[in-house]
C-alpha cells in the first residue's frame, strides 16, 4: 500500500518535475546502495532470444524437434518449418512486421505457433521467422554471454514495436494516450504523450543524480514536433529517444542538455564524468534487420571497449537488450502481466566487473527491471506499477567478489591458436634427445680415439723394450 | 689424414718456446712456477673483465626486437601462459639456444636469467679463444687473443643480449679448436668433434651452417692436411645427427612450411642495408687496432704462415664474403670471424720470441717490450668503446642487434599494467610490437609489415587493412616510436595520420634525455601509446 501511494505521489509529482539541476555530469548527491555507479543501458533493435541465443548451450533455447506450421489453423497440415541458420538457405533477410498485430497473432493465445503465418499473411515470407544466428555470426555477444551474464527471462516489456517498449524503457509505461495506441507508420511517430507522467530520468534530476542520453547522431532539432521534416530511418530518433516525445525534455534547457550526441560518450569517459545513469540510442548499427549485425556488434563492442578502459569501469554496468521481438520466433510464452505485455523475451546482457562469470540468469525480467535497478540503487521511488512490481537485476551481480578486470574480446586467431597450442614436449625431445645422442656419439668417439692412442703408445713402448733387449 | 714431416717440426719447435718440453732444473722449475702463477693471475684477470663488460648494467634496458622473439619462444616452450599467445614456437630458427633458456622461464627466471645465459656462452667463448689461440701461437699469444675478445665491443655487445649469435660463436670457436686440434694432432676423433661441433653451431643458428664452407676452404687451400673420406663421412654423420633434431622437430610439428617460407624470403627479399654496412659498422666494433694487429701479424709472419694461418683466414674470409654478398645484412651476422681476428691480433703480439729484435732505422727494439707496449695500446683501444657500448643507451635511434631499446619495457609494462587484456596494438613496425608483445602481453602488429607475403618476412603477421581494423574497433590502441620513425617517415606518417582519423589520445609516453638547440637538456618522447577508436 505504501508503495503504491509513493507511485500515485511520484505520477502526480511528475509534471512538476524540477529542472533546478545542472545538466553537466555532476556527481551524484546521492549515493548508490551497490557499488554500481554508472549504469549504462543500450536498446538495440529487433531480435528474439531465440533468434540469437536460442542454440546457447545451457540456455532456454530452441527445443529440439520445433517445427513451426506454416498454417496452424489446420491441424492437419503437417507443413511446417523447423529452425534454421540465417544464410544456409535461399530464405532472404528482410524487416519482418513487428506490429501488435503481427506479435498476437505470432502468438495466437499462447499457443506460440503463428509466426510463420502472421508474416505470410503480410505477404513477407514468413519462413524467416525461423531463422537465427550463432557463435559464427555473433561471436562478441556469445563471448560476452559465456563471460558475464546473460538472461533468458528477459521479455520486451510491450506486445509490440518500438514505440511502446522504448517508452517502457524509461517510464515503465506507454507514456500513450488512447488516442495513440497503435503501432508502426508515422502515427508511431507522433504519438500522443501523456505530458504529466514521469521518466526515471525526472527521478535522478529531483535526487541531483547525473545522467544523460546519448544518441547517436544526434540532431537537437528532431523531436516529435518536426518528425515530418525527417523522413526515413532519421526519424527513428524520436522513437529511440523517448524523451523528444516529451516537452519538459525538449523545452526546458536544463534537462534538454542531457540529451546528447554520443561523442559526448567517449568524452565523459576520458574525463571520468560518466553519469550515474546513461542511456545510449544507436543509429545506423542498431542491428533492425536488414541491416548488418556485424556492424551492430562493432558498435556495441566500441562502446563497452570503451568504458572497459576507462577509470569508470570498476563502478559500470552495462546493460545490453533488444527493444522488441522484430517478428521472429521465440519459443517461451510471455507471460501476460497487463494490458500492454510482456512482449516476446528478447536477448539481454549484463556487462560489469560485478556481474557473475558466464551465467545465464533465469530471472523473469523485461526493461521495467532496469528501471527498478536504478530505483533500488539510489532509493528512488517508482515509476508505475510495473517496475514497482518488476524483478531487479540484482541476481546478476556478484558485489561479494572482487570487481573483476576488463577483457577485451578480440577474434584473433593467430593468438587463439597459439594460446592452445602445445609443442613444448616436442621441443624437448626432439633437441633432449638429438643432444643426448650426439653427445653419447662423441663420448663414444673420444674414449675410442683415446683406448686406441693409449694402445698405440703401448705398442711404441714394447717396440722400444724389446728393441733395448 | 697426415701433417707432413716439416709441418710437424714446426709443432715440435712451437712446443719447444712454449717451455712444455724444457729440461727440467731448479731454476728454471722456479721460474716456471712463476710464470705459471703470472699466467694465471693474467688469466684470472682476463676473466674478470670479460664478466665485469658482460654483466655491467645489463638489465638496465629491456629487450630489443630480436631478444623478445627468442625469450619470448623460450617462454612459450616453458609453456609460459602470458607469453605463449604471442610467440610461435616455430618461428625461423633452430631452437637450441631458446630450448635451454625455457628451463630457465620454468624455474621463474626472467630478463636477467636471459641475459645471463647469453654472457655465459660469450664468456665460454673467450675461453675457447685462449685454447684455441695457446693451441696454435702459444699461451701467450693465448692470453692476448682472450684479452681481445673479452673486451671486443663486438662480442661484448652481442654476448650481453638474447640473441642466437652468442651461443653461435661459442660452437662455432669450439669447431674451430676442434679442426685446429684435428690438425695439429692428425686425430679423427677431433674431425668427428669438430662435426659435432658444427652441428651444435647450425642449430644454435642455421647460419653456422657456413663454417662447413669455411673448413671446405681450409682443407682444399692447405696441402699438408689430409683427410681420409671415412673421416670426413663419419665427420658428417656426427653433424647430421646433432643438426637432426631442429628439421624433425619442425616436420613433426606440422610447421615444416615455416622454414621453408623464411628461407625463400631471405633468398629473395630486397637487401635491408649497403655494401658498406659491415666496412662501416663493424671494424669499429671489432676494434681498429684489434684488425690491424691481425693483418699486421700476418704480414710480419707471412715467412712462417703455415695451415694455422690458412685455417683462420678461412674462418673470417667466409663469413664476410657471404655476408657482404647476402642481401640481409645484419650487425652481428659476422661475430663468428670475431674469434679467428683475436686469434691473429693475439698472434701478433704474443708469439714473439721475449729475445727477438726490431730494426728500425738503426734502432734496435726489443720484439717482447714492443709486444707488450703493442698489447697495451690494442687493449686501451677496446676499453673505452666497450665501456660506450655498455653504457644504457639514451639515443632515439637504433640499431638492431646493438643492445637494448630505451623506454621498450618500460613502455610494455605500462601497457601491461593499464591495457585491458585482450586489447590489439598497431605499432610502427615489428620491432616495436614484439617488444610491446613480449612485456605488454598484448597482441601487436606493425604497420609496416607488407600485407603482400611477397614483401615480408613470413615470421611476421601482418594487419591485411589497417584503416579498416582501426575503424572496426579491432585494434584500440596505436604505438609511435621514434626508432622506427627514423627509419621510415613514411610509415611514421601514414601512423599518425591513423591516430588523428581515429581520435587518438596519448595515453602514455617514454622519452630519453636529448639536447635542444640552445644545449639545455630536454625530454625527447621516443614512444608513445595512443588509445583510438573509430
Amino acid at each position: 500500500m505504501k508503495r503504491l501511494l509513493l507511485i500515485a505521489l511520484a505520477v502526480a509529482c511528475g509534471s512538476t518535475v524540477s529542472a533546478a539541476t545542472h545538466a553537466a555530469a555532476a556527481p551524484a548527491r546521492v549515493d548508490a546502495t551497490t557499488p554500481i555507479q554508472h549504469l549504462v543501458v543500450l536498446l538495440q533493435e529487433n531480435h528474439t532470444f531465440d533468434n540469437y541465443f536460442g542454440t546457447f548451450p545451457g540456455a532456454d533455447g530452441i527445443p529440439a524437434g520445433t517445427c513451426m506450421p506454416v498454417d496452424p489453423s489446420s491441424p492437419s497440415s503437417s507443413q511446417c518449418i523447423a529452425p534454421f541458420h540465417i544464410g544456409s538457405n535461399d530464405v532472404a533477410l528482410g524487416d519482418l512486421d513487428h506490429s501488435s498485430a503481427t506479435h498476437a497473432k505470432q502468438y495466437n493465445g499462447g499457443e506460440m505457433n503463428g509466426f510463420v503465418a502472421a508474416l505470410n499473411e503480410r505477404r513477407q515470407d514468413g519462413r524467416l521467422a525461423m531463422g537465427y544466428y550463432d557463435d559464427r555470426d555473433l561471436p562478441y555477444y556469445w563471448y560476452l554471454a559465456k563471460n558475464y551474464v546473460l538472461f533468458d527471462r528477459f521479455f520486451s516489456s510491450a506486445s509490440d514495436g518500438s514505440p511502446k517498449n522504448h517508452m517502457y524503457a524509461v517510464a515503465a509505461s506507454t507514456l500513450l494516450k488512447r488516442s495513440a495506441q497503435t503501432s508502426g507508420g508515422t502515427a508511431a511517430l507522433r504519438p500522443t504523450i501523456d505530458q504529466t507522467a514521469p521518466t526515471i530520468f525526472d527521478r535522478l534530476e529531483e535526487q541531483g543524480i547525473s545522467w544523460k542520453f546519448y544518441v547517436q547522431n544526434y540532431e537537437p532539432k528532431l523531436t516529435y514536433r518536426t518528425v515530418d521534416q525527417y523522413p526515413g530511418n532519421r526519424a527513428s530518433q524520436v522513437i529511440w529517444v523517448p524523451l523528444l516525445n516529451i516537452d519538459r525534455f525538449i523545452d526546458n534547457p536544463k534537462l534538454s542538455s542531457h540529451i546528447v550526441d554520443s561523442s559526448e560518450y567517449y568524452e565523459d569517459l576520458k574525463n571520468g564524468t560518466l553519469p550515474a545513469v546513461s542511456y545510449f540510442a544507436p543509429s545506423g548499427a542498431s542491428e533492425h534487420p536488414p541491416g548488418s549485425i556485424a556492424s551492430g556488434e562493432r558498435a556495441v563492442r566500441e562502446l563497452i571497449n570503451a568504458l572497459s578502459r576507462s577509470t569508470s569501469w570498476p563502478t559500470s554496468a552495462f546493460v545490453l537488450t533488444y527493444d522488441d521481438w522484430g517478428g521472429w520466433y521465440d519459443h517461451v510464452a510471455p507471460p501476460q502481466v497487463d494490458a500492454d505485455g510482456y512482449g516476446f523475451r528478447v536477448p539481454a546482457l549484463l556487462i560489469s566487473p560485478y556481474s557473475r562469470v558466464g551465467t545465464i540468469d533465469h530471472t523473469q525480467l523485461d526493461f521495467t527491471s532496469i528501471l527498478r535497478f536504478i530505483e533500488d540503487n539510489y532509493g528512488l521511488a517508482p515509476l508505475a506499477q510495473r517496475d514497482a512490481a518488476a524483478a531487479t537485476l540484482a541476481s546478476a551481480f556478484d558485489f561479494q567478489a572482487a570487481p573483476r578486470p576488463a577483457y577485451f574480446w578480440s577474434d584473433n586467431s593467430t593468438v587463439t591458436v597459439l594460446a592452445k597450442s602445445s609443442r613444448r614436449t616436442l621441443v624437448y625431445v626432439a633437441y633432449g634427445s638429438g643432444l643426448a645422442l650426439a653427445g653419447a656419439v662423441l663420448l663414444t668417439l673420444v674414449a675410442l680415439g683415446t683406448l686406441r692412442a693409449r694402445r698405440s703408445r703401448s705398442y711404441l713402448h714394447d717396440s722400444k723394450q724389446g728393441g733395448a733387449l | 689424414m697426415a701433417v707432413r714431416t716439416d709441418e710437424r717440426v714446426q709443432q715440435t719447435a712451437l712446443v719447444s718456446v712454449s717451455g712444455r718440453v724444457a729440461p727440467a732444473s731448479a731454476t728454471r722449475l722456479r721460474d716456471d712456477a712463476k710464470t705459471n702463477v703470472l699466467f694465471i693471475a693474467a688469466l684470472v684477470g682476463i676473466a674478470v673483465a670479460a664478466v665485469f663488460v658482460r654483466v655491467w648494467q645489463i638489465n638496465a634496458l629491456g629487450f630489443n626486437s630480436d631478444e623478445s622473439v627468442y625469450a619470448g619462444q623460450a617462454a612459450a616452450i616453458a609453456n609460459n601462459a602470458d607469453l605463449k599467445p604471442f610467440f610461435p614456437i616455430f618461428r625461423a630458427h633452430p631452437l637450441l639456444f631458446q630450448t635451454v633458456l625455457s628451463l630457465g622461464y620454468r624455474m621463474g627466471g626472467g630478463d636477467l636469467t636471459a641475459r645471463l645465459l647469453a654472457v655465459a656462452t660469450g664468456l665460454a667463448t673467450v675461453y675457447l679463444v685462449f685454447a684455441t689461440a695457446r693451441l696454435l701461437y702459444g699461451r701467450k699469444a693465448g692470453l692476448a687473443a682472450a684479452l681481445f675478445i673479452a673486451l671486443m665491443p663486438y662480442h661484448v655487445i652481442v654476448t650481453r643480449q638474447v640473441l642466437l649469435d652468442g651461443p653461435m660463436v661459442m660452437f662455432a670457436t669450439l669447431s674451430l679448436y676442434a679442426v685446429a686440434r684435428y690438425s695439429m694432432t692428425g686425430r679423427a676423433t677431433w674431425l668427428y668433434v669438430a662435426g659435432g661441433a658444427i652441428g651444435l653451431t647450425v642449430i644454435s643458428k642455421e647460419t653456422g651452417a657456413l663454417l662447413l664452407g669455411s673448413v671446405y676452404v681450409f682443407l682444399a687451400l692447405s696441402s699438408s692436411i689430409r683427410v681420409r673420406a671415412r673421416d670426413i663421412a663419419i665427420s658428417l654423420f656426427v653433424m647430421v645427427i646433432v643438426v637432426a633434431p631442429y628439421p624433425l622437430a619442425v616436420l613433426f610439428s606440422g610447421k615444416s612450411s615455416t622454414g621453408q617460407n623464411y628461407l625463400a624470403w631471405q633468398l629473395f627479399r630486397p637487401p635491408n642495408h649497403g655494401l658498406l654496412f659491415y666496412p662501416t659498422n663493424v671494424p669499429e666494433a671489432m676494434g681498429y687496432l684489434v684488425i690491424v694487429a691481425a693483418i699486421a701479424g700476418f704480414w710480419l709472419h707471412r715467412r712462417t704462415s703455415s695451415w694455422r694461418e690458412t685455417l683462420l683466414i678461412a674462418w673470417v674470409a667466409v663469413p664476410v664474403v657471404f655476408f657482404e654478398l647476402w642481401p640481409v645484412k645484419g650487425f652481428q651476422y659476422l661475430l663468428p670471424a670475431a674469434p679467428a681476428v683475436a686469434i691473429l691480433a693475439g698472434r701478433a703480439v704474443g708469439s714473439w720470441s721475449p729475445n727477438a729484435a726490431f730494426h728500425v732505422m738503426g734502432i734496435s727494439l726489443k720484439a717482447g717490450g714492443c709486444a707488450a707496449l703493442a698489447m697495451l695500446i690494442i687493449t686501451a683501444s677496446l676499453i673505452l668503446p666497450a665501456w660506450h657500448g655498455i653504457q644504457p643507451s639514451e639515443s632515439d635511434e637504433f640499431l638492431a642487434g646493438s643492445g637494448g631499446v630505451p623506454g621498450g619495457r618500460e613502455a610494455g609494462l605500462w601497457v601491461n599494467a593499464n591495457v585491458p587484456a585482450g586489447a590489439t596494438m598497431l605499432a610502427l613496425g615489428p620491432s616495436m610490437a614484439n617488444i610491446i608483445q613480449f612485456y605488454g602481453h598484448r597482441k601487436a602488429y606493425g604497420l609496416s609489415v607488407s600485407p603482400n607475403p611477397q614483401h615480408r618476412n613470413p615470421s611476421y603477421e601482418a594487419v591485411a587493412n589497417p584503416d579498416r581494423a582501426l575503424r572496426n574497433n579491432d585494434i584500440q590502441y596505436v604505438v609511435w616510436d621514434a626508432f622506427s620513425a627514423s627509419r621510415s617517415s613514411f610509415f611514421s606518417n601514414s601512423l599518425l595520420r591513423y591516430v588523428a582519423r581515429y581520435h587518438g589520445t596519448a595515453v602514455h609516453q617514454e622519452s630519453v634525455p636529448a639536447r635542444d638547440a640552445d644545449g639545455s637538456t630536454i625530454q625527447k618522447p621516443v614512444i608513445i601509446i595512443y588509445e583510438v577508436r573509430p
